[in-house]
């Protein structure tokens, strides 16, 4: 196993001025699951395809523990993918699918056949080896998929979006196999996804991508609770935080965060940041999680400083808990997510408490998170 | 086979082995009064102190090596040479020559590329460039392109080709980067199998591709044709497999796998001119920058690849299918064009074809 390094790595494509990803450092470790996620055209899928040696790198230096890549096949990198597509090998049955790498390597008969069962073991598909990839499921021809990944015993895995062709429910399942199986093949995994789901769940550290850069790559409790800016804040989550175009001002002593319906005290710790970074009577966007509106009696009454009442124009029920559609707070509808027992109703105006410690403000300008920076 | 030895050689010596026909330098060297014969394991010093070693010699061709002096110790030259005149006494390298599967099918190459150039797509293929009878025969051709620039071993290519298709293959290099495989039309003849013809050849282009990807260069596209005689139809099923690659580049990016059976529509759109394109989406559409919202996009394509079927693109997208109609019913608000009806799906349909080779304004 191995770890991957990546330093001042670009890719431009021929034709264009516009690089797909710019400067891209990054230090993988040894037998950690990293998660590229980001919109589409981020520039992670040309990432990992650089990584496998698809793409070529225009400029940088790419490693594999200490081998210097960028100029080395992909066949001679020792690492194994898992594509989109799973394109199976259609004219093979399963083991000669999974065999078929090894075999072009000329390892032994013996070898093969015990690693493609060890393999076929741990995946559950021993009774499969005799079909043809038509007569699998879907998620039976992704376990193979992976299968041939791991007869390799690659020193880094490489999987660009391997479950977006299953269904969710088969999604769900694959996605906890997947971290089950990174964590006993104790190898590294670089993984392609657009869904932060899938990242937040599955990753050791998440690298969040747009317009080719990286925009914080971090665990994702810290991505969660400290974004850097906007684009992060705004992207981790579901449903994503709110955003609420105000300006801070100070009364009393006091530091509030002031927008259409609503005016807000910041606690002491954050509002000493505001002062000092000289924020007071500025612009800012308020970013707020929709699981940080509360209506329960309880907290309305700890939190006299920071109640809101807005219209709730729909009430979404998900049995354990409710989205609630806001209006009047700010411009746009905002999402708080309350409690299943809530007893919020549509078309009725409700008082919720912000949770003031969970706040973050961001600059108009750069975007950026006021108190992570 | 005969011909691994030659590719081990090249890799151990990390050159590559040239052939030449009947070269000028074989008679400077015998006018220049050397007394070394050219032939099998005999090495020259160039003018330049680069040593040619000659892996063969006959009548017509040369092979020879070039290496940088200093690159191998004496003793090690002295090996070589007696490694390559025993091959020679033993016959096996004029065994390896024969079966060296690349000059004939070069040879193959060039000639339908000129028969492109020169627009005789009906060409037959000449008696001496026939691969023995062999082209008489049916063969699935499939166009291999690579994107990346390393420079490809035929012979690894060959190798692999031939292990994943599990046959004989024909491996016809015809322009740089560009090969045409010939694989046998037994491929087709899978015992039970369900799959049409079509559906079988596209999955073992996109496997083929997938194995090309890791076990080989890089990045390549494939296209795949119906089984074809290449004695009368090779020169016309390259052109065909061509267009169909340059089609399938241009209006489905992304994909590496290409097949003439799935772009006809392609095909008829990009023979349209670009200002007749450009005014057929402005008279077709009044709000047409809502259809390159990349959500609206990726719906409306879901939808016609699921033929239209509501659930099945919910299904797909993992929306609700509440959540797909109101998206189908806002783009209805928006544009005067419901793709559930069939006149405004073609429609739509043609104009997001159109967007991909169409200049914006």
């Amino acid at each position: 196993m191995a770890g991957v390094r990546l330093e001042h790595v670009y890719k431009r494509y021929p034709g264009s001025d516009v690089a797909s990803v710019k400067d891209f450092n990054l230090d993988i470790k040894d037998k950690e699951f990293l998660v590229l996620v980001g919109p589409s055209g981020c520039g992670k899928s040309t990432t990992l395809r650089m990584i496998a040696g698809l793409e070529e790198i225009t400029e940088g230096k790419l490693y594999i523990g200490d081998r210097l890549v960028n100029d080395v096949a992909p066949k001679d990198r020792d690492i194994a993918m898992v594509f989109q597509s799973y394109a199976l090998y259609p004219h093979m049955n399963v083991y000669q699918n999974m065999a078929f790498g090894l075999k072009l390597r000329k390892f032994k008969k013996s070898e093969i056949d015990k690693r493609v069962r060890e393999a076929a073991k741990i995946l559950d598909i021993e009774h499969l080896l005799d079909r043809k990839p038509k007569a699998l499921s879907g998620g039976q021809r992704q376990r193979v998929a992976l299968g041939r990944a791991i007869v390799r015993e690659p020193q880094v895995f490489l999987m660009d979006e391997p479950l977006s062709n299953l269904d969710a429910k088969l999604r769900t399942q694959m996605r906890a196999e997947i971290s089950k199986l990174a964590k006993r093949l104790e190898t590294t995994v670089i993984y392609v996804t657009h869904d932060q789901i899938e990242a937040m769940t599955m990753g050791d550290r998440i690298v969040v991508m747009k317009d080719g850069v990286i925009q914080q790559a971090d665990s994702p409790e810290v991505l969660y609770n400290h974004p850097i800016n906007m684009f992060v804040a705004g992207f981790i989550g579901s449903p994503a935080m709110n955003f609420i175009k105000g300006g801070l001002y100070e009364r009393d002593g006091a530091v509030h965060f002031k927008a259409d319906g609503l005016d807000i005290e910041l606690t002491e710790g954050k509002a000493a940041i505001v002062r000092e970074k000289g924020y007071v009577n500025k612009e800012v966007i308020l970013g707020v999680r929709p699981e940080d509106f509360h209506d329960e009696p309880v907290f309305l009454e700890a939190s006299p400083k920071s109640i809101v009442s807005a219209l709730a124009e729909v009430v979404e029920n998900l049995g354990h808990e409710k989205n609630v559609y806001l209006a009047g707070l700010g411009t746009d509808t905002v999402i708080a997510r309350l409690d299943g027992r809530s007893d919020v109703k549509e078309g009725a105006n409700v008082k919720l408490a912000i949770d003031m410690n969970k706040i973050h403000l961001f600059d108009t300008e750069t975007e950026l998170n006021i108190f992570e920076n | 086979m005969e011909w691994s030895w030659r590719s081990k050689l090249e890799a151990l010596l990390g050159a590559t082995i040239v052939t030449e026909t009947d070269p000028a330098w074989r008679d400077a060297h015998a006018a220049d009064g050397r007394d070394e014969p050219v032939r099998s394991g005999s090495r020259f010093r160039l003018p330049d102190g680069t040593i040619r070693l000659i892996v063969h010699a006959d009548g017509e061709h040369v092979e020879y090596v070039d290496l940088e002096p200093g690159e191998l110790t004496g003793r090690e030259e002295a090996l070589l040479e007696w490694l390559l005149a025993e091959l020679e006494r033993s016959g096996r390298a004029e065994d390896g020559r024969r079966q060296r599967p690349d000059r004939e099918m070069r040879r193959l190459g060039e000639w339908i590329q000129e028969q492109i150039g020169a627009g005789r797509l009906k060409a037959a293929v000449p008696d001496e460039l026939n691969a023995g009878g062999r082209l008489g025969s049916e063969w699935v051709p499939f166009l291999l392109m690579a994107d990346h620039t390393a420079k490809a071993n035929d012979a690894e290519l060959e190798k692999l080709l031939q292990a994943y298709l599990e046959a004989d293959v024909l491996l016809v290099p015809i322009r740089d980067q560009e090969w045409l495989i010939l694989a046998p039309d037994e491929l087709l003849r899978e015992e039970g199998g369900e799959e049409t013809p079509e559906e079988l050849l596209e999955g073992i282009a996109r496997g083929m591709h997938d194995m090309l990807a890791s076990e080989w260069l890089g990045e390549n596209h494939i296209a795949v044709a119906h089984p074809i005689e290449p004695a009368s139809a090779v020169v016309e099923t390259v052109h065909l497999l061509r267009e169909t690659v340059a089609l399938g580049r241009r209006f489905h990016q992304g994909d590496t796998v290409h097949v003439p059976w799935n772009i006809h529509l392609e095909r008829l759109l990009h023979s349209i001119p670009e200002e007749q394109r450009i005014r057929f989406i402005e008279q077709a559409v009044s709000r047409s920058d809502l259809l390159l919202e990349p959500e609206i996009v990726t719906t409306l394509e879901t939808f016609f690849a699921m033929n239209c079927n509501v659930s099945d693109t919910a299904k797909k997208l993992f929306i609700h299918r509440n959540t797909l109609l109101y998206r189908l019913d806002k783009l209805k608000q928006d544009t005067g064009l419901d793709v559930r009806l069939f006149r405004d799906a073609v429609l739509v349909k043609l104009i997001l074809l159109l967007y991909k080779v169409t200049k914006r304004r």
